[in-house]
């Protein structure tokens, strides 16, 4: 099998807190165009890493190169502009702005209002929220936001999607729409999807690859089935045999 | 929003200026401050409105523009033999150099740390304004020409609150108000999503700013005599944001509305009861935050009489 093309390139990452190496020296790379899985322990980094990518949090050391150019350093919005969007992992919604306007307001300055509101309609369509366009972002169910999060991190057509557990609080039939969804735009749009989950059925059946994290360090990275019997996952996961 | 709804918007904008140029000539002197001050409570409210309504950083020292401004005028006029009308211009161009220096360090504080900044920062306008006594007169005061200039003032303010009613309907109705909102309701998120914070709050906070400033002016050559006390009052604060989120903050209508109602009842009260209208105030404004807390327009949405959100 050929390599893939490497969408984000992550060089030996770091981000303490005091004591805590919540991230400590990760290194990875996201292939292009494919939907690849973070996984690991709750506490192993991998919010934090996420978080790192994004530029919410400040890496302390270590790079991350997308598109030939490291963006460590960056700030949020600077590297959204270039084409990473996100979900969060506690939905950020906002509360007491409209669906249409959570929409809006994650649309480019750069396209007219016209266009923007094109698109935010269309989205909305997609993940069937259109009947809720009026209401406020904070009236929703808990999945009905972790679907408004989604589409609206689809506003600018962004070329790397990050989903911080997009399957938690979801309903099945809901959830089975956005894996769809999020498979339409690996295969027919080309976009490079990396997914923290902690159901393990979306990260078995959905990702081509899967990385694994504990302790804010990469322990295994390759195919979801030779993960699900790698000796050091499963102990990181379940402790020693 | 449709075409309509802004033509219905405006045209109700444009009836409310056929009544307020028709008025001041069939009125006597007293309704005519009175209608100059509520105006001006109008530009203060709605201007506040901007940075702490549709920000969410709410500010408790907005008075310290609107202190710049009339010292601009105050000074200008006397010391310096300038025609009032200019003089608001340079009042206006001091405040956005002011709002820019103080808002870069103090926008990155939050809540309740930013409010107390800007106490802060407006009190220690206030005590330059008492030591700088070459520039200011110090706690001496400037007195104006006492000329009657009751008309002049008044098509003035009219003039000041037409441009911030125009300004906050473009905010309120536009992808940079929605942004705003964005900040204020999460900042993370906003700046995750392609939102630069720092440009954004601080276009926000100068263009709240600048009107106040406009409306010091006016009011310094008005009442003829300024000093440090009363143009830095923080009860002038306290006003502004009491009367925008008895409208509604974060709304256009909203601040014109509480503006117009508190205004007048307070003026009411205090010719009738001198010294028991500050308690009913009181006493009104903690009946408003326990039961109405989101002001008359949260009210009407509640009720179903006003959509949610700004842009719809």
């Amino acid at each position: 099998m050929a390599e893939a093309e490497i969408a984000l390139d992550i060089q030996n990452l770091k981000k303490y807190f005091g004591g805590i190496k919540a991230v400590d020296g990760c290194t990875f790379q996201v292939p292009k165009g494919q939907i690849s899985g973070l996984i690991g322990p709750n506490g192993s980094g991998k919010t934090t890493t996420f978080n790192l990518l994004t530029g919410v949090l400040e890496a302390d050391s270590g790079d991350v190169f997308y598109n030939g150019e490291n963006i460590v350093g960056l700030r949020p919005y600077e590297i959204f502009n270039r084409g990473i969007s996100r979900t969060f992992q506690i939905t950020r919604i906002y509360r007491e702005m409209t669906v249409f306007e959570n929409m809006l307001s994650a649309s480019s300055m750069k396209i007219p209002v016209r266009e923007a509101r094109e698109r935010a309609e269309q989205l909305m369509e997609f993940v069937t929220l259109t009947k809720l366009r009026g209401e406020y972002g904070g009236n929703l169910s808990y999945g009905q936001q972790k679907l408004l999060e989604f589409a609206r991190a689809l506003m600018t057509d962004p070329d790397l999607i990050l989903l911080d557990e997009p399957a938690a609080g979801v309903n099945r039939t809901l959830l089975n729409n956005l894996l769809e969804h999020i498979h339409h735009l690996q295969e027919d749009q080309g976009k490079t999807v990396l997914i923290v989950e902690h159901d393990m059925n979306v990260i078995m059946n959905h990702c081509e690859k899967v990385f694994v994290l504990d302790y804010g360090v990469k322990i295994a990275e390759g195919l979801p089935e030779d993960i699900q019997k790698n000796e050091d996952v499963i102990e990181a996961y379940f402790g020693h045999r | 929003m449709g075409q309509k709804e802004h033509l219905r918007n405006f045209g109700m904008l444009a009836i409310l200026i056929i009544i307020l140029c028709a008025l001041p000539s069939n009125i006597n002197l007293y309704l005519r401050s009175v209608i100059m001050f509520t105006m001006m409570y109008v530009v203060l409210s709605l201007s506040w409105n901007i940075i702490s309504g549709y920000t969410g950083y709410v500010s408790f020292g907005h008075v310290m523009f609107y202190g710049i401004g009339a010292y601009a005028t105050g000074i200008l006029v006397v010391d310096y033999g300038w025609h009032w009308i200019p003089t608001l211009f340079v009042g206006v161009f001091v405040s956005f150099v002011v709002s820019l220096i103080i808002g870069f360090p103090v926008l990155r504080l939050k809540g309740p740390y930013f409010a107390i900044a800007m106490l802060g920062a407006a009190e220690g306008t206030r005590v330059v304004a008492t030591v700088w006594e070459d520039l200011t007169h110090g706690g001496e005061g400037i007195g104006l020409p006492n000329v009657e200039n009751s008309f002049e003032t008044y098509f003035a303010m009219l003039v000041v609150m037409l441009a911030t009613i125009v300004v906050s309907y473009w905010v309120g109705h536009s992808r940079f108000g929605i942004r705003l909102n964005a900040i204020r309701e999460d900042e993370i998120a906003a700046e995750s999503l392609g939102i630069n914070t720092t440009f954004y709050k601080l276009f926000a906070f100068a263009l709240s700013a600048i009107f106040p400033a406009a409306a010091g002016g006016i009011q310094a050559y008005k009442v003829l005599y300024i000093d440090p006390e009363t143009e830095f009052f923080i009860l002038v604060t306290i006003y502004m944001k009491l009367f925008a989120m008895f409208g509604g903050k974060g709304t256009v209508i909203g601040p014109i509305l509480g503006t117009f109602i508190l205004y007048i009842v307070q003026e009411i009260t205090w010719v009738k009861f001198p010294t028991a209208h500050l308690i009913a105030f009181g006493v009104f404004i903690v009946l408003v935050a326990r039961f109405m807390p989101r002001g008359l327009m949260g009210f009407a949405i509640d009720k179903g009489w006003a959509r949610k959100g700004m842009v719809h």
